[in-house]
């Protein structure tokens, strides 16, 4: 039997152990994080889903409790596992790190907390653990290029922990207690407010529109492994809240339905508006970046719509898509994020116009990296097909217009870019600068990645085992389960079998692979035997044929991709010039002000009681 | 074990110590010991000065409130001192005097006699102000000052002529007895309040602060900004919660002008580029924060708040002052990659930090958490955002400070810390994490204050 609370604190002790170790030796503290982070999946996996049970009770630290449900025991095993997967990478890098002993501690401490946000049931807790992997995670990030990124992240993860605590503080004034099954029960004028404010702090945590802002420059700008993680990971605990305000909290407001259609609460509604909204960004925005990891965040954020969207609709069929969508997307962008990583660690940079034809140093890398893609644009046999599949169906059925165009165009947009960084990164011509000195990433980097892979591939053909844990979920929010076999899926408007279909992807992976043997080689030549309008071209890079790929398309929103950005810095600079136009006005070095200022209070009191 | 002697011991010293500059420094460590370790000996209960009982004579009251500020004030007064004092020698005699006048601040149940102490440890303010060497400063404070203490005058004279007494609690009884009306006592009050914001530092009656604390030393920095401060603080939510009636106008006063300067305070210091200038801008805030709790009628979280925001207070300005001296600036662009070369004192100025933003694992988070859920339970929603607000905007600007203090970009200034510095920042760090976690005698200790008011 295995305790939430022991496992919890074994990750403290392990993190305390890891600092101290590398202190001495980096990369003995962060092996240390790969066992700890190791052995929290399997103690959580094997315990929560097993025939052995759980145990929940705090013995040590008993000023909060814990409660093993379905719904936080399924997003900490996915949570546990991308942070074990991940940390295999972590010796690789420690080196290069400026605190490496610290960053092997709060590695681990990141993900005690995140087990933490799971498992309690006292939602003050909820906040303690939110926060405190707020500032655990906050500096690992500046370990990797950017001071700014941090900022950032911090300003936006206050702003939606200090949105849950205000909704933690509502449910506690209305319903008297701080226990978390207290916001089903919840009814009151409060709850609106409620939902809303545990929406920000869902969109904040997911980087969703309009607090996306984040998302990107940390997802750029971290150690490669911290990227993986918040992609994979600390992300998640964002769809945890999501579900919580969206699904847990009873109804917040009046229906929004048109002719038996759409049947939605208006607030719902509008958080689906908001999940369409973020699609749509995050799809555009992807478009653009140069930078693999850049553009893989924005395709985070644009899943991390889908998660909204699905949430927001409230019945089975989309509340299982979304779940199934967060296991499909963690596992999917964990491994694209650790294939770029592994090029980033050969070649040091991650833009795609500098890099080309890894894949004949890094096949293994390529071949994750492909599978990851194809999972996340939605393509069978992978995870994300069947967790889109799901979202579609729910989005049509309930007769979302405007949420059905935005999901398939994320979903057709995906295309565009996933296949970017894989034509311009793996493919093509191999770059001179990286010829002699790239190789495939060692073995035990390999292997978590390939193991991701598998995995993707797994979960989108043989759907059982997701469906199970899913359907354990779905059951303990209050709603049917949707019915399910090993590799059928029954939906609404008729069956998908996985099996079927990935049998007949894999023929027509087959039969390509077979007209790829027998026909002609295709001739190598070097990448400067190229001539354009009769000009021999001397600066390579303007070769590259990802350089400005998707310009035509670009120059339609080119003016509009930074709104949000402008208004925040719009905002922060407002708050600093009322700070400096109060410094001016308060703190000019005159005693004579201050007594001005005197007078004008007394001035005030007497205006309102005696005059 | 006599709680006079808190007072009497310093300032009987003080005068000796003039006798003898060579031994002063010493006279003042060992008073200042003596101090935290009578602490301990003091028993609960009223102590009435020369046999005349309240509400005639001055009496001294001594509960779990002032003995906890007592313990906070003379605990970071004496590791002020003990760090310091071998470079201001010559502030010995003024720093026991100063002694004095906190203790009996924190004691003192007459409010004319809290003019007096006030009128002390202003002056003894003002003299250890000029170890900055900026004399402009030093006298623009003198006059803010001044005119504050002034204003308490007025307004006690006042009080005084319309009830006939000085002695707070009688004060207080009379006040409800006589059925005079909030409005009647509003006039005093708010003169009261304003001669005392001069000294806890609200806007906008504070505009000596930018000049003191943006030029502070090792010595002046945290000892006006952590020890000063909590005195004040706590004799505002002194006299807030156990003499003040407020009429509806007079409390709306206090409201603006306690949620402008929480607001207004860490827009400042968003706003700042120097080191010393976003920490007491930030202060500003955090009085603020302290004073708006202590008005809701919270004087066991406020005195928390105070604490926690005293010992924080103290770690940053200690570590910035010193910082500062050896680098010959305090602009953040050029103290960067700092702790990279000092990791122990970095830890300690980040847990800090993490503390004054409310970061779970330290005791800011317990505080504040507390501080949440009690305004909610009064059904008061306003205070709770606008402190939720200021602390989005504070957390941005200290991880800011934080980051450029750790990553080097460039070449790294030289900055060496002696030994004893290191220890008492470690220890202090220990301390925060320490009640962060094990936060329930602290929360019995409000709940026992908020039993006495």
């Amino acid at each position: 039997m295995a305790n939430v609370e022991m496992i919890m604190l074994m990750l403290i002790g392990f993190g305390i152990l890891a600092y101290l170790l590398g202190k001495f030796n980096p990369k003995a503290g962060s092996i240390v994080t790969i066992v700890a982070s190791f052995l929290s999946f399997v103690f959580l996996a094997y315990y929560g889903y097993g025939t052995e049970t759980l145990d929940a009770t705090a013995n040590v630290l008993t000023f909060t409790t814990y409660n093993v449900t379905q719904l936080g025991l399924f997003f900490a095993v996915i949570v546990t596992f991308v942070f074990s997967m991940v940390s295999f990478f972590n010796p690789f890098y420690i080196e290069k790190i400026q605190y490496n002993a610290a960053y092997s501690m709060l590695y681990l401490f990141a993900l005690a907390g995140t087990i933490g946000v799971f498992f309690t049931n006292n939602m003050l807790y909820l906040f303690f653990f939110f926060e405190f992997v707020v500032w655990t995670s906050l500096f690992l990030i500046p370990m990797g290029q950017s001071k700014k990124a941090p900022v950032w992240y911090f300003g936006f993860s206050a702003f939606g922990s200090f949105s849950l605590l205000l909704a933690v503080l509502l449910v506690q004034n209305v319903t008297g207690t701080f226990n978390i099954e207290s916001i089903a029960t919840m009814s009151s004028g409060y709850n609106i407010t409620v939902l809303l404010l545990l929406s920000i702090a869902a969109l904040s945590k997911l980087g969703a529109f309009p607090f996306h802002i984040w998302l990107p420059k940390v997802l750029k700008n971290s150690p490669d492994p911290i990227s993986a993680v918040f992609s994979g990971g600390l992300e998640k605990l964002g769809a945890f809240v999501a579900v919580l305000g969206l699904v847990k909290l009873g109804s917040s407001s009046a229906m929004f339905s048109i002719n038996g259609y759409i049947n939605m609460p208006y607030a719902n509604y509008f958080i689906a508006i908001l999940g369409s909204m973020t699609i749509v960004f995050g799809t555009l925005m992807a478009i653009r970046q140069d930078d693999a990891k850049k553009l893989l965040a924005y395709s985070s954020m644009s899943n991390g719509g889908y998660i909204l969207v699905a949430f927001a609709m409230m019945n089975s069929m989309s509340i299982t898509g979304g779940l199934y969508h967060v296991v499909a997307h963690a596992v999917a962008s964990t491994a694209a994020f650790l294939a770029i990583g592994a090029v980033h660690r050969v070649t040091g940079t991650t833009k795609m116009s500098e890099l080309g034809g890894m894949i004949h140093k890094m096949p293994i890398s390529y071949l994750v990296y492909l599978i990851a893609i194809i999972s996340m644009a939605g393509i069978p046999p992978m995870g994300g097909f069947i967790s889109k599949w799901m979202i579609f169906q729910s989005v049509i059925d309930n007769g979302l217009i405007f949420v059905g165009i935005a999901t398939f165009f994320g979903s057709i947009g995906s295309f565009l870019y996933v296949f970017r960084p894989l034509a311009a990164l793996f493919l093509g011509q191999e770059l001179p600068e990286h010829r002699d000195h790239t190789k495939e990433a060692p073995i035990v980097m390999l292997v978590p990645m390939l193991i991701l892979s598998g995995l993707s591939v797994y979960i989108g053909v043989h759907v059982k085992v997701i469906m199970g844990m899913i359907s354990k979920v779905v059951e303990e929010l209050g709603y049917i389960a949707v019915p399910y076999s090993d590799f059928i899926i029954e939906g609404i408007n008729g069956k998908l079998n996985a099996g079927l279909i990935a049998l007949m992807f894999g023929i027509g992976v087959g039969i390509a692979f077979i007209i790829f043997i027998l026909l002609k080689k295709s001739k190598k030549v070097g990448l400067m035997d190229t001539y354009t309008a009769g000009n021999f071209i001397y600066t390579e890079s303007l070769l590259h044929y990802s350089l400005d790929f998707y310009a035509p398309l670009e120059r339609l929103y080119e003016k509009e991709s930074k709104i949000m950005k402008k208004f925040y810095v719009t905002v922060a600079n407002k708050v600093r010039e009322f700070g400096a136009f109060v410094k001016y006005f308060f703190f000019a070095n005159k005693p004579e002000l201050t007594v001005f200022f005197i007078m004008l209070v007394i001035i005030a009191l007497l205006w309102g009681e005696i005059l | 074990m006599n709680a006079v002697l808190l007072i009497v011991i310093p300032l009987l010293v003080a005068f000796l110590s003039i006798l003898s500059k060579k031994y002063a420094p010493y006279l003042l460590l060992v008073v200042s010991l003596f101090n935290i370790l009578s602490i301990y000996f003091l028993k609960e209960g009223i102590i009435s000065i020369g046999g005349f009982t309240a509400p005639y004579g001055i009496n001294l009251i001594v509960n779990s409130y002032s003995i906890a500020g007592l313990f906070i004030v003379n605990t970071l007064f004496f590791i002020v001192v003990a760090l310091t004092i071998s470079q201001y020698r010559k502030m010995s005699s003024i720093l026991l005097v100063a002694l004095a006048g906190l203790n009996g601040l924190l004691l003192t149940g007459d409010l004319f006699n809290l003019f007096v102490f006030i009128e002390i440890v202003g002056i003894s303010a003002y003299l250890l102000t000029t170890t900055n060497h900026k004399p402009l400063s030093t006298f623009n404070y003198l006059v803010a000052g001044t005119v504050g203490s002034v204003l308490y005058l007025l307004g006690l004279i006042i009080l005084y002529s319309m009830f006939g007494t000085l002695n707070m609690a009688d004060m207080h009884a009379k006040i409800i007895a006589s059925g005079a009306s909030a409005t009647a006592v509003s006039l005093p009050f708010l003169l009261m309040f304003i001669g005392l914001s001069v000294e806890a530092k609200l806007l906008p009656f504070n505009a000596w602060v930018k000049g003191i604390l943006g030029n502070a030393n090792k010595l002046s920095g945290p000892m006006l900004a952590s020890v000063f401060a909590a005195a004040i603080a706590l004799t505002v939510g002194r006299l807030l919660n156990g003499v003040f009636v407020f009429s509806d106008t007079l409390g709306l006063i206090v409201l603006v002008v306690v949620l402008f300067s929480i607001l207004a305070g860490e827009a400042m210091a968003y706003a700042s580029t120097k080191a010393r200038e976003i920490l007491l801008f930030s202060s500003i805030a955090q009085a603020g924060i302290a004073i708006a709790v202590f008005f809701m009628g919270l004087p066991g979280l406020g005195l928390l708040i105070v604490g926690a925001n005293a010992i924080t207070k103290l770690v940053l300005f200690m570590v910035i002052t010193h910082i500062t001296e050896q680098v010959g600036s305090d602009e953040v662009n050029d103290l960067q990659g700092i702790f990279s070369e000092n990791k122990v004192i970095g830890v300690g100025f980040t847990v800090a930090s993490l503390s004054v933003l409310g970061l779970p694992l330290f005791v800011g988070f317990v505080v504040k958490l507390n501080v949440l859920v009690a305004l909610f339970a009064k059904d008061e929603m306003l205070l709770p955002i606008v402190i939720l607000i200021s602390s989005v905007i504070e957390g941005v600007y200290f991880v800011k400070l934080l980051i450029k203090l750790w990553y080097k970009d460039g070449d790294v200034k030289q900055v060496s810390f002696d030994i004893t510095m290191k220890y008492v920042v470690v220890v202090i760090a220990i301390v925060l994490v320490f009640f962060g976690v094990v936060s329930g005698d602290l929360l019995d200790l409000a709940t026992e204050i908020g039993g006495i008011y």
